[in-house]
């Protein structure tokens, strides 16, 4: 009888490397990824990483296992399709807040409504980075640093754990990308999580918004467990200033498909044979 | 019988070099990406001495039934590791000298650590390794003040210079 090998970080990663700035908050997140990974000792061949387009959902391409680098915003729509179709699979869904929050906004909140058993990580750095610095639905109302909003957008920023807890979402952590191995402790546990996890990371942009190298003196951990009670985790959401990090909210919900629907894929293989077979 | 002190020790000079390794890889790599070849050959040579560095602790470490720790499970002074540059520091235009402060910075972060583990600890093997690792990060501390005193004078990178990344093209 053999051992299995356990893999670390680095085992993980493909051959492709990032092309990201240096600096940029997203190889803190794409480490954190692989050391969640490895300590959980997730097969490669087992794991499907989605993304959407972006900086950040540049990243299936820098983990050897399977990925899908979909179409803007979708990467969410493609995941829970998956995740539906192969309950086997470790489904991460990825990108960042423009994908995620704009582009991709309506299948956010039905992600979280839905609560597929899977995971997303949304990579925030409050900025359009691939498109050289525009405005996105998380940058701050007075952001004036773009020659297409000189006044700042002038329209609220969108808070995301608020926006997921309105939406359903059962559990809602939030790291920063200064503490990568914080990051990968939530991934982690959002794998583990039996439903839809959503995991909200403060990743700086340091080309566009080097302002927000002043993070690492302002986040802080939250102490004390996750909120459970859905009224106080809105309270602690709508009050806060953005900056709290750990596993902020979690709540047991029956996930979707219902344990007990009939599996998918064989009817609709089936169904489809039969539809067009000439 | 099982030193456990020493292991966890070792367990934690293990990650260090480790992660000093893969993360001056990782710079170098992204440093050569963005055409700062200096930057690049400088961060590759300090991946390349964490590297000989985490050999020696290995295998000092074999035998030895270390703890299998994950990544968030280790206990640093700070978020990461001593060795381990952080990201937001960085920048693609940055000058040698300032890569070279940075890996100073990181080198006496990891000999302070060795120095305070050995002091802390009760076993005087683990003392005696945790002060051997302090006196050979102090070493590389000083050669790389001896770079830096070599380096000709130029202009350090200032961010407030960049090129206005949002001007249109």
């Amino acid at each position: 009888m053999t051992e299995a090998i356990k893999l670390k970080a680095k085992d993980y990663k493909s051959a492709v490397k990032p092309i990201w700035c240096p600096g940029c908050g997203h190889f803190s997140v794409l480490n954190a990824i692989t050391k969640a990974m490895a300590g959980l000792g997730i097969d490669k061949d087992d794991t499907v990483l989605v993304s959407g387009i972006g900086c950040s959902s540049r990243l299936p391409a820098y983990v050897d296992s399977y990925g899908f680098h979909g179409v803007h915003g979708r990467g969410l729509a493609i995941a829970q399709g998956l995740k539906v179709a192969r309950p086997d699979l470790t489904v991460i869904a990825l990108g960042g807040d423009g994908d995620g929050f704009s582009i991709g906004g309506n299948h956010f909140m039905h992600a979280c409504r839905r609560n597929v058993n899977m995971t997303y990580i949304a990579m925030d750095n409050e900025v359009y980075g691939m498109t050289k610095g525009q405005a996105s639905p998380t940058t701050p109302i007075d952001w004036d640093h773009s020659k297409l909003t000189p006044h700042g957008p002038g329209v609220r920023a969108f808070k995301p754990a608020a926006l997921a807890l309105a939406a359903g979402a059962p559990w809602i952590a939030r790291g920063y990308s200064g503490n990568p191995n914080q990051i990968a402790r939530l991934i982690a546990e959002a794998i583990a999580f039996p439903g839809f996890s959503f995991v909200h990371v403060l990743s700086q942009c340091i080309t566009f918004c080097p302002e927000q190298t002043d993070w690492k003196g302002v986040v802080n951990e939250r102490e004390g467990p996750a909120l459970v009670d859905a009224d106080e985790a809105a309270a602690l959401f709508l009050h806060e200033d953005g900056f709290q990090t750990g596993l902020l909210f979690a709540q047991q919900r029956p996930t979707w498909p219902p344990a007990t629907a009939e599996p998918v894929v064989e009817d609709a293989l089936d169904h489809l044979a039969a539809t067009f077979r000439v | 019988m099982m030193n456990a002190q020493l292991a966890e020790f070792l367990a934690h000079s293990l990650e260090l070099e480790s992660e000093a390794h893969e993360r001056y890889s990782e710079l170098a790599e992204s440093m050569a990406a963005h055409h700062n070849q200096p930057v690049a050959e400088f961060f590759r040579r300090m991946a390349n001495e964490a590297s000989h560095h985490l050999a020696e602790v290995t295998e000092m470490a074999t035998g030895i039934a270390l703890p299998a720790l994950s990544a968030w499970e280790f206990s640093w002074p700070e978020a990461e590791p001593p060795e381990t540059v952080s990201y937001e520091v960085l920048h693609y235009r940055m000058s040698l000298r300032q890569a070279m402060e940075l890996a100073l910075v990181n080198e006496r972060a990891a000999e302070s650590f060795y120095r305070e583990a050995g002091k802390a600890s009760k076993d005087p093997e683990t003392a005696r390794v945790a002060a051997q690792f302090a006196a050979e990060e102090l070493g590389h501390a000083a050669e790389l003040e001896r770079l830096m005193a070599a380096l000709p004078d130029s202009p350090d990178h200032q961010r407030e210079e960049d090129d206005d990344p949002h001007m249109p093209e």
